[in-house]
């Protein structure tokens, strides 16, 4: 048996049995086997809340909205209607199924909030620096010719790495446009100094790059 | 009274002296005699330079040091004096923090370098050079002679430079200038805003250019200028009555203008590729 065929049938095990050959498949798959624990913990929780206090009908009628609203459930008369029984459920088995779904819910979700708050992290270091540093934006791909002086500072001060990334950025959108300037009108003499002057800034970044050591 | 005067003193500096040995800081007197135009370059980590002027032929530097994860490098050569902030192996931003006052005669030309700290100037006549990637830059009363800025995210302020040739590369710091003038003054921007006050002198040449960043010149009503201005993507607004003048680009407006104010006796260029440019009259 497969993780997938396991998963498949797991919703319709009932609790705590299982034949030989999901047995097997449990004792075997330390994923799958963590998972059905959890469930199982999951289940027993509930069990404990249900038993302190039964939630009142308005609970249920929105958590039936909420999982309506997610596609997890359809309408009654639905050709594909899961559960003319879902909602006659026991209320207990109800509330264990729909804790189930939100703490599912809150895994995916801090799991997300996880990744994204590295996301964030890594692209906000810029921002340590500058007091100094530009507003956060989009960062686009370093050209290579750059790269080799951003790796450079990086293994001595990735704060400051970032700091030259944002200015390297900042300056080679410069020249660019400097550029298509001098393209448009080959023989303007203020387009062409334009364009020198972006070509100082750069050299001006580099210079700060690698004239002096850096901390 | 006096006694007393003189007791408080003591228990001042007692308690002064106390507290930078609680911290770890040490403090140190370098002391150089040079000639005329002397030379002084001080290359620092982290912390501020502050540079001053003083009667006679010394150099007088006097540095704090946060802890003994940084060294200073002493040196003269002539009239040549260099000072170098030398970090240690495992020293943080803190500890490797060295803070210098420094005495130079007047006509002593200095050049400055701070990764990040405060870069400061005044009252000089030789020539002021300022470097530093994220170093706040602030030169006041200087008279005839260079000075020159390179940055890439600090903040650079200029005041009071008479008879100056300036000139500023600033990748995205905002560049203030108030009553600066000389034959040449020319501030080159990637990002920043760049903010001139002043009467633009007699005869000289300002060049204002950004990228993206905004320029605003404010002028007095007798300034005497041929001004031409530009901004690719961006605005232009004058606030001055102009006597119209060839221009080598089609002047469109709100994109760009053009004239003479007075007798035109210097010329301002303001260019920005798509920051907004404001001619505003005092």
């Amino acid at each position: 048996m497969t993780c997938e065929q396991f998963r498949q049938i797991l919703p319709e095990m009932p609790e705590g049995v299982c034949d030989a050959e999901q047995d097997a498949h449990l004792k075997s798959c330390s994923e799958c086997s963590s998972l059905v624990s959890d469930l199982g913990f999951i289940i027993r929780e509930s069990r404990l809340l249900q038993m302190d206090e039964e939630p009142s009908p308005r609970v249920w009628n929105s958590i039936e909205i909420a999982l309506r609203q997610e596609g997890l459930i359809r309408p009654a008369g639905s050709p594909a209607h899961v559960s003319t029984g879902f909602w006659h459920w026991r209320p207990a088995w109800a509330l264990i199924s729909a804790t189930a779904v939100v703490v599912l819910a809150l895994g995916v979700a801090f799991n997300q909030h996880k990744r994204a708050g590295h996301e964030i992290a890594t692209i906000q270091t810029p921002a340590v620096l500058s007091a100094v540093a530009p507003p956060a934006k989009a960062r686009r791909a370093v050209a290579p010719e750059d790269r080799q002086m951003l790796d450079a500072i990086s293994s001595r001060s990735p704060v400051m790495a970032a700091a030259y990334e944002a200015s390297l950025q900042d300056v080679n959108d410069y020249i660019r446009d400097a550029e298509e300037s001098v393209q448009r009108d080959p023989n303007d003499e203020d387009a062409q100094q334009y364009l020198m002057d972006a070509y100082q800034q750069r050299a001006v970044v580099y210079q700060m790059a690698l004239d002096r050591p850096l901390p | 009274m006096q006694s007393k005067r003189r007791a408080a003193k003591l228990v001042l500096v007692v308690m002064v002296a106390g507290a930078a040995l609680a911290a770890g800081e040490v403090r140190k007197e370098f002391r150089y005699t040079v000639g005329h135009h002397s030379s002084v370059s001080i290359s620092n980590q982290y912390g501020p330079i502050s540079v001053k002027p003083a009667p006679g032929n010394q150099v007088v530097v006097t540095a704090v040091l946060a802890s003994d994860k940084v060294e200073i490098d002493a040196s003269q050569n002539g009239d040549r004096v260099d000072i170098v902030s030398h970090v240690l192996p495992d020293a943080t931003a803190d500890s490797a923090r060295v803070e210098y006052l420094v005495q130079v005669p007047p006509d002593a030309s200095v050049s400055l370098h701070s990764v990040s700290g405060l870069l400061h100037a005044e009252r000089l006549h030789g020539d002021v050079s300022l470097e530093g990637p994220s170093a706040s830059v602030d030169v006041r009363d200087i008279t005839d002679a260079h000075v020159h800025v390179k940055t890439m995210n600090g903040p650079v302020t200029l005041v009071n430079i008479r008879q100056g040739h300036v000139e500023i590369a600033s990748v995205s710091g905002e560049v203030t200038l108030r009553s600066v003038s000389g034959s040449l003054v020319q501030v080159n921007s990637t990002s920043g805003k760049i903010s001139y006050d002043g009467d633009f002198g007699g005869a000289g040449r300002y060049v204002l250019t950004s990228h993206t960043g905004d320029i605003e010149a404010i002028a007095p009503p007798y300034a005497s200028i041929d001004v031409v201005a530009h901004s690719e993507k961006g605005t232009v607004e004058n606030d001055f009555p102009l006597q119209p003048e060839h221009t080598s680009f089609v002047v469109k407006a709100g994109s760009a203008f053009a004239g003479t104010v007075g007798k035109a006796a210097s010329s301002v260029k303001l260019f920005s590729f798509s920051g907004k440019i404001h001619l505003k009259k005092r």
